[in-house]
């Protein structure tokens, strides 16, 4: 027995807390958490402690396989990649460069999505490259970019502790980012005052001083009602907003009337508004912290403005326990931004529609570029069933189950002439690949992974890979070979981030040994903020005025309103025991005990009104889907809203979601769509999405 | 008791790893400290800060297979470590192993590791962040009964080797340390009451166990509370004497193995029954049953011990702010608030 321990960082959500993987020669045997970390402070989630079944190696992929008729067999790395690469070259020969695509992945690292877009950028010849973020802050990268300058989190988790007034608006933390969760529940004990504005009662909600139950979709009516009271009430940051905004006098004239709309329209008493609006706005340092529930809307990236222009107006931006923050999902989406794996940008949100842009890159990678910004991960979908895009090469995502309207990815995945897809373990996404490869797993591989206050931090190499599985870089880099390109050929994980870092401004200033010391460092890191940046906006914003915008948006409905047939709303949520897809939690047996396989949260006035029980079976129909699960009858949704969370294939909720998009984003209003909800007979089992699938 | 001088902790860890494999705590340089293997001994650093982690793994396998079967035969699978020993353990975790030496005195997984394992126990001479052993009768001096050997630093430097079973008897042997002088054992008394001294006073300790072990809390108090529990297990995975586990079973290339894991029985599922039925359905009957667990009668009488041994590792972990320290505070609160005027 020969025990050690090796510190890294915890590979689920945003939060990026510091574990240590205890080891047994070259077997992960457990997980303890780094009590010198500053922000997990010697704590995990149940994810966390998890970790160490996620990456089990019994059923992991350690042998490229490549599709032969219904079934894959193993093949050989080079047989892999020369099929790989002979597809792709005949793909762009036909097609052209922009029928080809790359979907990198949130949870590998900097450089492996370094890498992905270079391999699309420089060697592809395309912009076509996306990931996640898509789906989860698309809106907040758009909205916080027009407003600020900057679209990641303003501020740092430790500024919690330094709020006297915390706003956590569309989020629940203490299931998604649970460490943040309890920072919030540990400040709120300490005096702190809670506002949680929420559709369902979380536990947040719970334990909040004001709860403002609002309805799903009526953010900006609600946040409008706010900036009209406190403009009203003269409660607003006059000097601050003199000094640092742009705009003031048409968004105040703009909210006219904002009080009486939300008093009709978001279920929410004016009284309580107005004891919100007076709390925040009157707060020493108040800190908004908001989630999904802000985003996932055709509104998504108004809906962020309107939280942007509540923190200006009021001049919460800029100082320790303020700010406007954006929780983040995966383990590394702020980095898979900041790498440029987004079709707009180049790596550092350097647009690719900017000549100067274009010259930079071009000359540091020595080849021709696209100025034509490229397709998003939906986009690929729709060009996909439209016969204008043949080949993806995918990695680390598992969109099958994540994505809006499952029939229809499913579907444009099962169109492409060449499907590629990287991964731990068999997913529903690569069984529908024509070459699967093994990927090596976080524990596996170093690198850089930046949460969401935008620190960056080190991961080493614990163990080896199973089998012939290879790091993502690695393995882009070969197929670059294959099509005659040694533009990826890095010899170590430490060159590709000098590289990556050399041509991103906010990563100038770090280094592999910088970031080993102190727990990684926060962008922007440069020249002038050597030792990086806790908080942003500090004395000026990050826009071309250096003043922020404060920009007047108007309530959007949600696409799809209920009605007789489909009479109630379904939102998405998240549970503390799952995250994503579940492939890797679901490997838990204690995760995967708590909760059955699929569930729906329904109110116990509409369960009883449709004889529904508590965890009995029943089925739930959109326009564009069926699934069965189980209910869970709670007081936590109110009445005509039902909840389902997205981590279990059996009964994923994507098969009901509606893919009607921000029009600024492109992100899918996964937060609400209409549905029907039937009990099953007593004592039948919810069939599950496969049982179902061959059925049809 | 025999008692020994020694004049650097090296001479005995060169000795022992003769004979043993040797772990030994090691502090980071972040200022972490955890348990590992060593290749040659490392000098002993004062306890700074607890391992984040009990050695209650070395025992009690947070994952371990308990058998195979590969289609034909069932295979035993008990492990047959090489004997080790674990250098410099603290009294609240020493006390802790003595705790799971009762509950596990029949499990033959935990025994083939146990019989092979050297204790060797350091006297805390300084309190650490969040520990209590004093009120729990679980340190700052190691109790003779729980370790084989006790090194106790003198104010000079030397050390007072205690040697406090034949295992550790048979250890020395060959070594031939100096005997101690009689005041030895008189300044290590004193040393130790000086550490217990040092201690932060916090009465909600005592008089929440108290309380706990008299059951005279309500269920609204649990109800309260539970809503801070997320169920994150951080709390039964380091605590010492946290026993519970569960079983699965699992086939790979080899054949179909049971697997035993640790559990806890802070989550949801951890006594739901087949019907769905579940007697600790709510996070805060699930708090009560832990701590009542942890300071009840019950648990004295059957382990001649309270279930808790101040180590403070829950405090430390738990995301929810409803560690040993932060309850006994809330329990005690709780009951001023309701008390009768």
């Amino acid at each position: 027995m020969t025990i050690h321990s090796k510190s890294t960082i915890c590979p689920f959500c945003g939060v990026g807390c510091g574990i240590n993987l205890l080891l047994d020669n070259n077997t992960i045997t457990g997980v303890e958490p780094q009590a010198s970390h500053p922000i997990s402070r010697g704590q995990l989630c149940a994810k966390g402690w998890s970790t160490a079944y996620g990456i089990d190696t019994h059923d992991r992929i350690t042998q490229p396989l490549i599709r032969h008729k219904q079934s894959f067999k193993e093949t050989s790395w080079d047989h892999a990649l020369a099929f790989i690469g002979k597809k792709i070259k005949d793909i762009i020969a036909n097609h052209g460069a922009d029928a080809v695509g790359i979907i990198s992945s949130a949870r590998a690292t900097n450089e492996d999505n370094y890498a992905a877009q270079k391999l699309a950028r420089a060697v592809f010849n395309t912009n076509n490259v996306d990931h996640c973020a898509r789906i989860c802050h698309s809106p907040t990268v758009a909205g916080l970019n027009m407003t600020l300058g900057s679209g990641a989190m303003t501020n740092s988790a430790s500024d919690i502790f330094a709020a006297d007034v915390i706003m956590v608006i569309g989020a629940d933390p203490t299931e998604n980012h649970t460490i943040l969760g309890g920072h919030i529940m540990r400040a709120k004990l300490q005096g702190t005052t809670l506002i949680v504005i929420d559709p369902r009662k979380t536990r947040l909600a719970k334990l909040a001083d004001i709860h403002l139950q609002l309805k799903a979709g009526s953010n900006i009516e609600l946040i409008n009602a706010m900036l009209e009271e406190i403009i009203e009430q003269q409660w607003h940051n006059k000097d601050f907003i003199h000094r640092r905004c742009e705009g003031f006098v048409s968004l105040a004239a703009a909210l006219e009337g904002a009080m009486a709309t939300a008093i009709k329209t978001t279920g929410v008493n004016g009284a309580l508004i107005h004891a919100a609006a007076k709390a925040y706005s009157q707060a020493s340092n108040g800190m908004i912290l908001y989630g999904m529930g802000i985003t996932q809307y055709v509104s998504g990236t108004f809906n962020v403005i309107s939280l942007s222009n509540l923190a200006l107006v009021c001049g919460h931006i800029g100082r320790p326990g303020t700010g406007i923050n954006p929780l983040r999902g995966q383990n590394n989406v702020q980095g898979a931004c900041d790498m440029g794996c987004l079709p707009n940008v180049y790596p550092g949100y350097q647009p690719v529609d900017d000549i100067a842009n274009r010259e930079k890159f071009s000359q540091a990678w020595g080849c021709r570029l696209s100025l034509q910004k490229g397709l998003t991960s939906l986009g690929m979908s729709t060009a996909s069933l439209q016969g204008d895009f043949h080949g993806l090469i995918l990695f680390g995502e598992n969109p099958v189950v994540t994505d809006p309207d499952q029939n229809q990815v499913r579907a444009a995945l099962k169109k492409l002439d060449l499907l590629v897809v990287a991964e731990l373990t068999m997913t529903d996404t690569a069984k529908l690949a024509d070459v699967i490869l093994p990927a090596a797993s976080f524990a596996e591989k170093d690198g850089t992974f930046t949460n969401c206050e935008r620190r960056v931090q080190y991961i080493q190499q614990v163990v080896s890979p199973p089998g012939t599985a290879k790091t993502d870089w690695q393995w882009l880099a070969d197929i670059a070979q294959q099509l005659g390109s040694d533009k990826l050929n890095w010899k170590t994980s430490e060159a590709v981030f000098s590289e990556m870092a050399r041509l991103t401004p906010i990563y100038s200033g770090m280094s592999y040994q910088k970031l080993k010391k102190n727990h990684g460092l926060q962008w922007p890191c440069n020249q002038q903020y050597p030792q990086g940046s806790a908080i942003l906006h500090r004395e000026q914003f990050a826009t071309s005025t250096g003043k922020a915008e404060l920009i007047p948006v108007h309530p959007v409905a949600i696409d799809e309103t209920t009605d007789t047939e489909y009479p109630l709303t379904l939102t998405t949520n998240r549970l503390h025991f799952h995250y994503g897809c579940g492939s890797m939690t679901r490997k838990s047996p204690l995760l995967e005990r708590e909760t059955p396989a699929g569930i729906l949260f329904i109110n116990p006035a509409d369960a009883d009104a449709n004889q529904i029980h508590h965890l009995g079976p029943v089925a739930v129909r959109s326009r564009r889907g069926y699934i069965e699960t189980r209910a869970i009858c709670t007081e936590d949704v109110p009445p005509g809203l039902v909840t389902m969370p997205y981590h279990f294939r059996e009964a994923p909720s994507n098969q009901l979601t509606n893919n009607a998009q921000d029009p600024v984003s492109k992100m899918p209003e996964l937060k609400a769509c209409a549905v029907a909800v039937t009990p099953l007979a007593a004592g039948c089992q919810p069939r599950d999405s496969d049982t179902l699938h061959r059925s049809r | 008791m025999q008692s020994y001088q020694l004049e650097t902790t090296q001479t005995l860890q060169y000795h022992l790893a003769d004979h043993y494999q040797i772990y030994q705590r090691v502090d980071l340089q972040n200022g972490d400290s955890h348990w590992q293997s060593m290749e040659s001994p490392q000098p002993v650093t004062p306890l700074q800060k607890l391992p984040i982690s009990s050695p209650k793994q070395f025992f009690f396998s947070e994952r371990e297979n308990l058998f195979s079967f590969d289609g034909e035969c069932f295979r035993e699978t008990v492990p047959e470590p090489e004997p080790f020993v674990l250098f410099g353990v603290q009294s609240c975790d020493l006390t802790a192993i003595a705790y799971q030496d009762q509950f596990f005195a029949e499990d033959p997984y935990y025994q083939a590791r146990r019989k092979q394992a050297l204790l060797v126990g350091f006297d805390c001479l300084t309190p650490c962040e969040y520990g209590f052993c004093h009120t729990v009768n679980a340190g700052p001096g190691v109790n003779p009964d729980c370790a084989d050997i006790i090194l106790h630093r003198q104010p000079g430097g030397d050390w007072l080797v205690l040697v406090s079973s034949l295992k550790g008897k048979q250890a020395l042997r060959g070594l031939n340390l100096p005997a101690a002088d009689s005041q030895a054992l008189v300044g290590r008394d004193q040393q130790v009451k000086n550490c217990i001294e040092q201690f932060e006073q916090d009465p909600s300790l005592a008089q929440g166990i108290d309380q706990l072990s008299n059951e005279t809390i309500d269920n609204d108090f649990w109800q309260q509370l539970g809503l801070q529990c997320l169920s994150c297990s951080g709390c039964t995975t380091l605590c010492p004497t946290c026993s519970c586990y569960g079983t699965r079973d699992f086939v790979d290339d080899t054949g179909q193995h049971q697997e035993r894991f640790w559990d806890s029985c802070l989550y949801e599922s951890f006594q739901r029954e087949a019907s769905q039925h579940n007697p600790s359905e709510e996070a805060g009957a699930r708090l009560k049953r832990f701590w009542t667990h942890k300071f009840s009668q019950q648990t004295v009488k059957a382990f001649g011990r309270h279930g808790c041994v101040g180590c403070g590792r829950c405090e430390q972990t738990c995301p929810g702010v409803v560690g040993v320290h932060s309850t006994m505070k809330r329990i005690v609160a709780y009951q001023a608030e309701s008390a009768p005027c």
